[in-house]
């Protein structure tokens, strides 16, 4: 499965990708110009966090065992079984906002003016994702999510070859079967 | 008449039991499965019938389910279990047929509670019981001539079925015997916006009373219902949304049942371990010794999951949250809540800004137990899982109660909170 992947080192909390988003997946006019002025006010399904220094953009994390999916009431989150992703069926939504109180990472938003549930969908109808296309430091990043966790265990190998060749005591590198 | 076996047997279509259904199939596709319940029709979105009864909702999109999607998934629908033998692992239908299970799972859920002023007399026309598919229809063909409506029960179920209805355009008073609506899930202060929003829609809410007496008019139908406090009130349709009451009398002498109440492990297993239960029917003995049950949807859903999935595993596992958390959206009013104030729990509480702007937690020990957002709703998922996760918040819950707080980006904000909340290729300073 392909998912959205963050440099958090690259990115600057500048929340380009919200715009671009809100811009791209939520007004009629799709420029920002014409977006502005649209009502209900165009909203965006990526959400730029920080604190410390440290900022990134999150968004959807479209879990195996997704707790939205459990807790919809009308049906109207589903998961694509062609993409894995999970889906707001625009139609079968009502508003009631379950799905919010059930999303351990924040990322579904309400949009009360249309009585909709927002979340990202990585754009999966479209060649690119806005948020990935607009990141004007190109800190998002469209990557497979097994190749994501391949490089994940090639990072701690080498952080575990490094604790050990500097002489760290029982480091013992996990990740046998890489 | 011959004896039926399968693998599984689930009683009860709910949100449970269909799901314990699924999840059976799914875990062990070679096990067969049956699903009993007393409705004629099962796989609709219980949630969504007040919408329906006041013509808001087309009825294809009430359902989720239609059997003989799955060969290996038969129904009996409309039948009544008579009684269960444990012995010879067997249940008996009304119908007379006997039907063997390896392992059984109860999702009978419950019958709506009466308001005792119908026991003690004939129960005239137009009083119907919020709950099954068949009634809501009758309540929606019966609505059009009656535009005159009294609902009973000001909790979850008797609030959402008044607000859809006043957005119909009924007439709509809500009576409620505690002090305020929500009267379980809320404290006073939170409930007093949502019950001013209420009637500034134009629902009526009586408070500190209940319906004791009812006129009938020359047809049979209600026309006028009595409150205690001394008033009567037109009423051409009488609603009651008071709860329900386990559905258990086929368990009698089986051994299951302790006081009235159906309780099972963590892991969703009557004391028979071959026997589960779940949604409205039980009550689940958490640590500590104490009996819970959330009883909502989503909570029915995840039970009924996970009796599916422990059906035939020899070591099952245990339900991972039971927290009693619901979202509502009252027409424009968001309401979050986090669960009801435990014992020695105190309130923290943040009004406004502005008007219907009510943010509550209930603390014990520097943990979230509890609680309520009206109005507000930012950072209610995340807020959700840090209650759940018993997180000590003592030094942040001024700014977890601020309306529109972004105070989870920081609550969060280690290695493993970044890792957790995205897909990080590379780390700040890596």
């Amino acid at each position: 499965m392909d998912v959205i992947a963050v440099h958090v080192d690259r990115c600057v909390g500048c929340k380009t990708c919200e715009l671009a988003c809100a811009v791209e997946r939520g007004s009629e006019g799709k420029t920002l110009l014409s977006a502005v002025r649209e009502a209900p006010q165009p909203q965006a399904r990526v959400r730029v966090e920080g604190a410390g220094g440290v900022s990134f953009a999150i968004q959807c994390r479209h879990c195996a065992d997704a707790p939205c999916l459990d807790a919809c009431l009308t049906g109207a989150l589903a998961r694509d079984a062609e993409s894995g992703l999970v889906r707001v069926n625009d139609d079968r939504c009502i508003g009631c906002w379950t799905c919010v109180m059930f999303c351990p990472y924040g990322v579904i938003f309400p949009w009360p003016e249309r009585k909709l549930a927002l979340k990202c969908d990585r754009c999966m109808h479209m060649e690119s994702s806005a948020c990935v296309d607009s990141c004007p430091t190109q800190a998002l990043e469209i990557v497979n999510v097994e190749k994501l966790a391949d490089a994940y265990a090639e990072k701690r190998r080498s952080a575990a070859m490094a604790a050990s060749g500097i002489g760290i005591d029982g480091a013992v590198h996990l990740d046998l079967g890489k | 008449m011959g004896r039926a076996d399968y693998d599984l047997v689930v009683v009860g279509g709910g949100a449970a039991g269909l799901n314990a259904a699924f999840s059976c199939r799914q875990r062990f596709p070679d096990k067969r499965v049956l699903l009993i319940d007393r409705e004629s029709e099962v796989g609709y979105y219980r949630t969504l019938l007040p919408m329906f009864m006041a013509g808001n909702l087309n009825e294809d999109k009430l359902f989720f389910w239609k059997s003989g999607d799955d060969e290996n998934l038969d129904t009996r629908l409309g039948v009544q279990v008579r009684s269960l033998d444990r012995a010879a692992k067997c249940l008996t239908l009304d119908t007379g047929e006997t039907i063997g299970y390896a392992r059984l799972v109860l999702a009978c859920g419950g019958y709506p509670i009466v308001p005792p002023v119908f026991e003690r007399a004939v129960t005239p026309e137009g009083v119907f019981p919020v709950r099954g598919l068949s009634v809501a229809r009758e309540i929606k063909d019966w609505l059009p001539q009656r535009r005159d409506i009294v609902v009973l029960g000001g909790g979850l179920v008797g609030s959402k079925t008044s607000v859809f209805l006043r957005l119909a355009g009924f007439n709509v008073t809500l009576v409620e015997k505690e002090a305020h609506i929500l009267p379980t899930v809320l404290s006073a202060d939170t409930a007093r916006p949502l019950q001013r929003h209420l009637e500034n829609m134009g629902v009526q809410v009586k408070t500190e009373t209940t319906i004791d007496q009812f006129k009938a008019d020359a047809d049979g139908a209600v026309s006028s219902v009595h409150l205690a406090t001394g008033e009567w009130l037109p009423c051409g349709t009488f609603l009651v949304g008071i709860g329900s009451t386990p559905d258990l009398a086929f368990l009698d002498g089986t051994g299951l049942v302790e006081d009235g109440e159906l309780v099972v492990s963590p892991t969703l297993q009557t004391h028979d371990p071959e026997i589960f239960g779940v949604g409205d029917a039980i009550y689940i003995r958490v640590a500590g010794g104490d009996k819970h049950n959330p009883w909502t949807w989503p909570q029915a859903v995840n039970q009924g999951k996970l009796a599916g999935a422990n059906a035939f595993l020899d070591s099952p596992m245990p339900l991972k949250r039971t927290t009693r958390v619901n979202a509502q959206n009252i027409a424009g009013v968001p309401i979050m809540i986090l669960g009801g104030p435990g014992v020695g729990s105190s309130i923290e509480a943040r009004p406004g800004p502005g008007d219907g702007v009510w943010r509550e937690f209930f603390m014990h020990e520097g943990c979230i137990v509890g609680g309520a957002l009206v109005g507000d709703i930012s950072g209610a998922g995340p807020l959700h899982f840090t209650m759940a996760g018993g997180a000590d918040v003592s030094e942040t819950t001024d700014e977890l109660l601020k309306p529109r707080t972004r105070a989870f980006g920081a609550l969060a904000w280690t290695s493993l909170g970044q890792a957790r909340r995205a897909n990080i290729i590379s780390a700040k300073g890596s």
